[in-house]
């Protein structure tokens, strides 16, 4: 069984959400009551690959929100409670999506002493970064294809380079091959040592490297006030929003830019969920986050262990493994020409929500 | 210029324990120290009257209620290794909402009330308690409420059990008994929660803890995760 843990995109969301759900007392509540409100398995589903192989899943909202990154005690709490009752819920393979796998990272929560009578099992629970880094990757070649960029002289930026994405990243395309690499990221050594590996890479800031580059790949999270002088930026130039959240085609956003959402996959059917609807896919019924499908494909290959853990331990091998996995399970990456959100989509009402417990997950697909 | 800030807060507030021979750590200690005593004593005493609502179950029963009665003796020197006198009639006045809820549900012979209230519900808090207690206890209290914790387990286990096997027939009054005790928790940590922020127990941390394993419990009992997030969120908006 697969799991993955999620959260709203604000407190706002979440309210909205839960009174969609049926939960008044959590639509009625306030921050404060969020913060001591334990994680909710909120949904069941069952996926079927195009190889006919079955596996069952589960939702469960850490009820996080990005207002209590703050609260350092809360948001740590948040994570781990989430993953304990992952663990609890007898979860083979866990993704953590959005800020719970962040979380996790920047505040070490790995060194974490025992905080409760649970001890986490680690094998059980992935970043997800190995997929999404090899999604990323794609949608690079493939997009930059489409708009006439050719790779192989192209000057490709990759902000975030660093971090454990943009590592793997930086080490993908160096193999495929690119005109140039651009490496930006917020402290200095971490760029020093990965040029040093890589042998080759250009350490910019973020202002010299914009004008220069063909291709710009972001993994890191945005800081609101974050400003892009679109003028001076090459056309046609792609945009790869592989952070999060997903906000930069609100800086971006200019004739000859072309801004994709990065990390992202789309199956070959509809799932039958609806975790996907406040995430803001496009198609919600069959987009979700890489991360999110790694989980889903450690399930469907039987590989239940942490397949992308710690920091800068991707490699070229493991995304060549689960790439490989990725397209014999049905899933493709997201393109420039398939992120809109689809007029039927916007008036569709939202789905009537069905009790998981009741084993009815299926009918959520007619929905 | 930008930059890449990073959205997670960078400084861990690294808090050392507390200094356990102030007169502030000894005076909030006197009254959590009393509560969790007299949580002890009320448990042993549940124990043994459940076992008239359910005499085949009397011996198990009574096994538990004599750990309870270990566990209070552990405490008491916890208390007098620091050097305070357990402040009892705080601790008699800040049950008896619980309590009375007990005994009125126990005189009309209404098990699955006595078992939510006992087994479940107080020994939920009572583990989420310990767990946040022990990394800021001094070390002979410590290594007290290390041992106490693993007892407590199989109470709350045995509840469960019970009610999981009953679980069809117990729904309506375990939802009903759950509306009216689950808010009391809430109400009961406010009253000192100023007391275990002193011993450096954090209130929400403490709320969160007790939520999750309440959940759990319910859980494991069969209720569907719908039902789960109903209940549980009476403690937070009760």
């Amino acid at each position: 069984m697969f799991g993955l843990i999620g959260h709203s995109t604000s407190l706002a969301d979440a309210r909205a959400k839960a009174r969609n759900l049926g939960y008044d007392e959590y639509a009625e509540g306030d921050l404060d009551m969020w913060c001591s409100a334990p994680p909710q398995l909120l949904e069941r589903v069952t996926v079927t690959s195009p190889t006919g192989k079955r596996i069952e899943g589960a939702y469960i909202d850490s009820v996080f929100v990005p207002e209590m990154l703050r609260r350092f005690k809360t948001a740590k709490r948040k994570v781990l409670k989430a993953m304990e009752l992952a663990q609890k819920s007898g979860i083979d393979i866990t993704a953590l999506g959005g800020f719970t796998s962040i979380i996790f990272e920047d505040m070490n929560l790995l060194k974490e002493e025992r905080v409760s009578a649970v001890s986490l099992d680690w094998q059980r629970f992935t970043t997800g970064n190995t997929h999404t880094a090899w999604v990323i990757c794609q949608q690079v070649v493939t997009n930059a294809l489409k708009l006439g960029i050719d790779l192989a002289t192209a000057k490709v930026a990759v902000v975030g380079a660093s971090g454990d994405i943009g590592s793997a990243v930086c080490r993908w395309l160096q193999r495929q091959g690119v005109g140039e690499l651009l490496l930006v990221a917020r402290r200095p050594q971490p760029l020093i040592d990965l040029q040093h590996s890589l042998g080759e890479g250009r350490i910019l800031s973020l202002e010299e490297a914009l004008p220069e580059a063909n291709v710009v790949v972001w993994v890191a999270s945005l800081p609101e006030s974050l400003q892009i002088d679109t003028a001076t930026l090459i056309k046609p130039c792609l945009m790869i929003d592989g952070g999060y959240p997903k906000n930069l085609d609100t800086k971006a956003a200019a004739e000859g830019v072309h801004v994709l959402k990065g990390g992202i996959v789309e199956f070959w059917q509809d799932i039958g969920w609806q975790m996907m609807e406040v995430a803001e896919m496009a198609k919600p019924q069959r987009q979700m986050f890489a991360c999110f499908a790694e989980a889903m494909l450690l399930d469907f290959e039987e590989r239940h262990t942490n397949f992308s853990w710690g920091r800068n331990n991707i490699t070229l091998e493991a995304m060549d493994w689960i790439g490989a996995a990725s397209l014999r399970h049905g899933y493709r990456s997201l393109a420039l020409d398939e992120q809109q959100v689809e007029e039927q989509q916007v008036d569709e009402p939202a789905p009537v929500f069905v009790d998981p417990s009741a084993d009815q997950t299926q009918a959520l697909a007619s929905a | 210029m930008a930059t890449l800030a990073s959205p997670v807060a960078d400084s861990l507030d690294a808090l050392g324990l507390p200094d356990f021979s102030t007169e502030t750590y000894k005076d909030a200690y006197s009254r959590i120290n009393a509560i969790v005593i007299e949580g002890e004593q009320e448990a042993h005493d549940n124990y043994l009257a459940i076992g008239t609502l359910i005499p085949d179950q009397a011996d198990e029963l009574a096994r538990l209620a004599r750990m309870e009665l270990k566990h209070l003796k552990g405490f008491t020197a916890c208390a007098n290794n620091l050097g305070v006198t357990a402040d009892m009639p705080f601790a008699q006045d800040f049950f008896a909402p619980l309590r009375n809820n007990f005994q009125q549900a126990l005189s009309e012979g209404r098990v699955v009330t006595c078992l939510l209230i006992q087994s479940i519900l107080i020994e939920a808090f009572a583990i989420s308690a310990y767990h946040i207690y022990i990394p800021v206890a001094d070390p002979f209290a410590r290594k007290i409420t290390e041992g106490v914790v693993k007892d407590e387990y199989t109470h709350l286990n045995y509840g469960q059990q019970w009610l999981k096997a009953h679980l069809d027939e117990i729904r309506e009054e375990f939802e009903q008994a759950n509306r009216q005790n689950l808010p009391l928790v809430r109400s009961m940590l406010e009253q000192v929660s100023g007391d275990a922020a002193v011993l450096q127990m954090d209130k929400e941390d403490l709320m969160a803890d007790f939520l999750s394993s309440y959940q759990e419990a319910l859980m494991d009992i069969g209720f569907s995760n719908r039902e789960i997030a109903k209940m549980a969120a009476a403690a937070l908006v009760g």
